[in-house]
């Protein structure tokens, strides 16, 4: 049988799939599910910067409904956002704990930070209680009408710096593909210290609601098609970083997995599949992947891991722009 | 309600009110001026543990008292937690009976020396006073005039103490000494209670005596209101933790029919920041009990807090200004608050910043602590402290403090006091499985009795069920739950 075991930060993994921050990460009776049917590793739910913030905001209309609960002069309320993350903050340092002594893959840490001034002390409180990695999941809002790109991007730079000067653990950071020029970023992610960069985000959209006209939510889960601007940005950085890539966002089948492998990636992030399908489809992936392997002859996954990056070109702009002719000539 | 408005009727046209009233024309009273109590001189004050106010003089008072125009609807006692018959005791000091507005005070308020210190009339009362509401002037000065006459009255030496009924010798406990306690004690005993209070410190007056520095509230002015109750027959048990030192199952063996909770809020907060750990870093309640209680500003006690230099306050509540002000006069060259909103947005009395400032406080608003740095011996040196900007106003309405990225700095600190909220006591809660608890941490009551939801024998009022009170709040939530413990207990004995 092939042998499937990859490095990812600094820690083997038995193979290649790691579960993505989401909701299936967030208890520890889900992580030893995941972990029983086989995950390489875990990625536990991101601490989100803004759902604190409306966590106090919740507890605070809360606190305003009990007439009982007095808010006038009160530092407690004026500091309720902070008391909040506090409290959250010791939540998952104990999912952290318990998930270090109840499983035996690596537990990565995920914080979404928008700044870079007030998770530092986070950070370091996460490795501390025995995380094996941290996600750093940067959501700075790309479209806003005042800020240029240059000072979102710093903002990037900014908090990995101060992240990897107060903690010893590797981290990885996790973008969305929204940059004026992803290449020079993804290098500045880079020099910025960061171990890996995981391709991409995957937010949650709005829609539009005709009837009721009103705002609503899209479709949170990936679909399969979804792979291909990830797809596209592994196989442009890989042999071009010295760091690792982990591909996210519509990886929905063992298939999925091999051809970002084949583009370079170092490992795969799945979550929706696992979402609908059940911890059980990890084995599912990880059979087919073990049979492709054996039919095309591969031992280990180096001896393919990628063979189809786009490396090989000088300039990758020209190799899009040729595939692009000749896809559509071909149809032509 | 109806009955409150008849009677206040009634007593609106007793014969002496009439007379005052008509003694001076309205169209005159609300041409006087408000009479504002004079102050120590802010440079002199801040070396010493003198009182700020200097409270009014009796001919200060008589003047200010001309100012209320007896209104047919007080509009007033609608903003006093405790239905203080405002216009009938200000009548009496008019009347120059200031032992009769003392007593006025005392039929619904325990401690009226204490509140008329502490109170935030300007929130209360006097937000809702005439003059404040049609006239867009200065109110009444509600406040003042209620510490003049129970000061007044303590000074006197004819202090009166409240009736009580003949003994029931039927046992309840109070946990706790504060506000919400000895208010509950006082009405108990009026009843005809065998009332014992135990308090977890050595010292009875909860936060009054350990949180409320001298110069604002006096524990002299406490130690009387004390006295009262302990001629009313209240028993005090100091050093005595409920729930540790005795369980509940132990002091109901005893005999104790009912208890009321009134352990306040003491659980410290902090704001989880690198180096919070450092020596030299207090929570405002250890740094204002060690100091209000123990001495501490004595360097040969036993347990100092060394005078620091260099003193920043994180927070902006009066426990904040109680806490910077400590400091200045323990020697302080420079005191800071650091805030991470604006002045408007401070939780704090208008009149602690007002005196903080002319004591020579620095106020470093929309500033943020981000980590605290130590020597070799891991004492506190300095701290980086972020500049931050005010963003869209939260659930509460106060504008959202947002940082500002690359503006950190350092600033030499030897001495840091965080003072960004406190939990409820957590002792009682963990002591009663059963008690039922809010996600705050305070006991769920029903608000009419302050009865405990789930164990009918628990009453609880004050900072342990509100989270963060004023006194005159637990107050009067100790006289609910006296009427409440009363009812409770009576039924009791009628269905046995």
């Amino acid at each position: 049988m092939a042998d499937l075991t990859t490095k990812y930060l600094g820690h083997t993994l038995r193979n290649p799939i790691v579960i993505g921050s989401s909701g299936i990460t967030d208890t520890i009776e889900k992580l030893v599910d995941l972990a029983k049917n086989g995950a390489g590793a875990v990625v536990l739910k991101s601490l989100f910067e803004e759902q604190i913030l409306l966590e106090a905001d919740h507890k605070l209309k809360q606190a305003e409904k009990n007439d009982l609960i007095y808010s006038d002069f009160s530092e407690t309320m004026d500091y309720i956002d902070d008391h909040v993350k506090e409290k959250e903050l010791n939540t998952y340092i104990e999912l952290i704990k318990e998930a270090k002594q109840k499983i035996d893959i690596p537990v990565i840490a995920s914080i979404n930070a928008v700044t870079s001034s007030e998770w530092t002390g986070f950070a370091k409180k996460l490795e501390d209680a025995g995380a094996d990695a941290l996600e750093l999941n940067i959501f700075v809002m790309p479209f806003s009408f005042d800020k240029d790109c240059n000072e979102n991007e710093n903002t990037y730079y900014s908090i990995i710096k101060k992240i990897k000067e107060v903690v010893g653990i590797p981290v990885a950071v996790k973008i969305s593909p929204y940059f004026a020029n992803l290449g020079t970023v993804v290098k500045g992610i880079e020099e910025a210290g960061a171990d890996a960069i995981v391709m991409f985000n995957k937010f949650s959209s709005p829609d539009i609601d005709i009837d009721k006209q009103k705002i609503t939510h899209a479709d949170v889960f990936s679909q399969p098609n979804d792979i291909f601007n990830s797809l596209r940005w592994i196989s442009l950085s890989a042999n071009r970083l010295n760091i690792d890539l982990a591909a996210s966002t519509g990886i929905h089948d063992g298939e999925a997995v091999i051809k970002q492998l084949l583009a370079g990636a170092t490992i795969t992030q799945v979550a929706t599949t696992i979402y609908k399908n059940g911890p059980e489809k990890i084995n599912e992936m990880l059979n087919f992947i073990h049979n492709w392997m054996d039919e095309k002859g591969h031992n280990y996954i180096d001896q393919f891991r990628g063979k189809l990056s786009s490396s090989a070109s000088e300039n990758p702009e020209v190799f899009e722009r040729v595939q692009f002719m000749r896809y559509f000539s071909e149809i032509n | 309600m109806e009955n409150i408005v008849e009677y206040l009727k009634a007593e609106r046209s007793q014969e002496w009110r009439n007379e005052i009233r008509k003694s001076i024309k309205t169209k005159l009273r609300l041409e006087k001026v408000r009479v504002e109590m004079s102050e120590e001189d802010p440079n002199i004050r801040n070396t010493n543990n003198i009182e700020v106010n200097t409270g009014l003089s009796i001919e200060e008072a008589l003047l200010e008292a001309q100012r209320c125009i007896d209104c047919p609807t007080p509009t007033c006692m609608t903003g006093c937690p405790v239905g203080i018959n405002i216009p009938k005791f200000i009548k009496k000091i008019e009347t120059n009976d200031i032992l009769g507005a003392a007593a006025v005070l005392k039929d619904t308020n325990g401690l009226p020396a204490v509140c008329g210190r502490v109170c935030p009339q300007e929130k209360q009362c006097e937000a809702e006073c005439f003059y404040t509401i049609k006239l867009n002037k200065p109110p009444v000065a509600i406040g003042h005039l209620e510490r003049f006459a129970a000061d007044y009255e303590q000074n006197s030496g004819q202090i009166a103490v409240p009736e009580v009924a003949k003994p029931n010798k039927i046992k309840v406990g109070v946990v706790g000494s504060g506000p919400a306690g000895l208010a509950v004690s006082g009405d108990l005993a009026k009843y005809g209670y065998d009332v014992t209070v135990f308090e977890a410190l050595h010292e009875i007056g909860g936060v009054l005596k350990y949180g409320i520095p001298e110069f604002r509230l006096p524990n002299s002015v406490v130690d009387v209101e004390i006295n009262s109750l302990k001629q009313m027959g209240v028993k005090f048990r100091t050093n005595f933790i409920v729930g540790k030192t005795a369980s509940f199952d132990d002091l109901k063996k005893d005999g104790y029919q009912a208890f009321f909770v009134g352990s306040g809020a003491g659980l410290p907060r902090f704001m989880n920041i690198p180096g919070e750990n450092y020596n030299g870093i207090f929570s405002s309640n250890e740094y204002l009990t060690r100091v209000n209680l123990m001495n501490a500003a004595d360097p040969d006690y036993d347990t100092p807090v060394i005078s620091g230099k260099y003193v920043a306050v994180i927070g902006g509540g009066n426990t904040a200004m109680d806490s910077v002000r400590t400091a200045k006069r323990l020697g302080a060259k420079r005191s800071m608050i650091i805030y991470r909103r604006s002045e408007e947005e401070m939780p704090a009395r208008v009149e602690e910043i007002k005196h903080a400032k002319e004591e020579g406080i620095e106020f470093m608003n929309l500033h943020n602590p981000l980590e605290y740095y130590a020597d070799k011996d891991g004492r506190v040196n300095s701290m980086k402290v972020q500049k931050m900007e005010l963003g869209e106003p939260d659930s509460s309405g106060r504008r959202r403090p947002i940082p500002i990225e690359g503006s950190e700095f350092i600033v030499e600190v030897d001495t840091v006091v965080v003072s960004v909220g406190v939990s409820p006591n957590p002792i009682v809660p963990a002591a009663l499985p059963k008690l039922e608890i809010t996600d705050w941490g305070t006991i769920v009551v029903d608000k009419d009795t302050m009865q405990s939801t789930t164990i009918p024998e628990i009453f609880a009022g004050g900072d342990i069920v509100r989270g963060g009170a004023t006194v005159i709040l637990a107050m009067g939530d100790g006289r609910k739950a006296a009427a409440g413990m009363h009812k409770y207990i009576q039924e009791k004995i009628k269905a046995n």
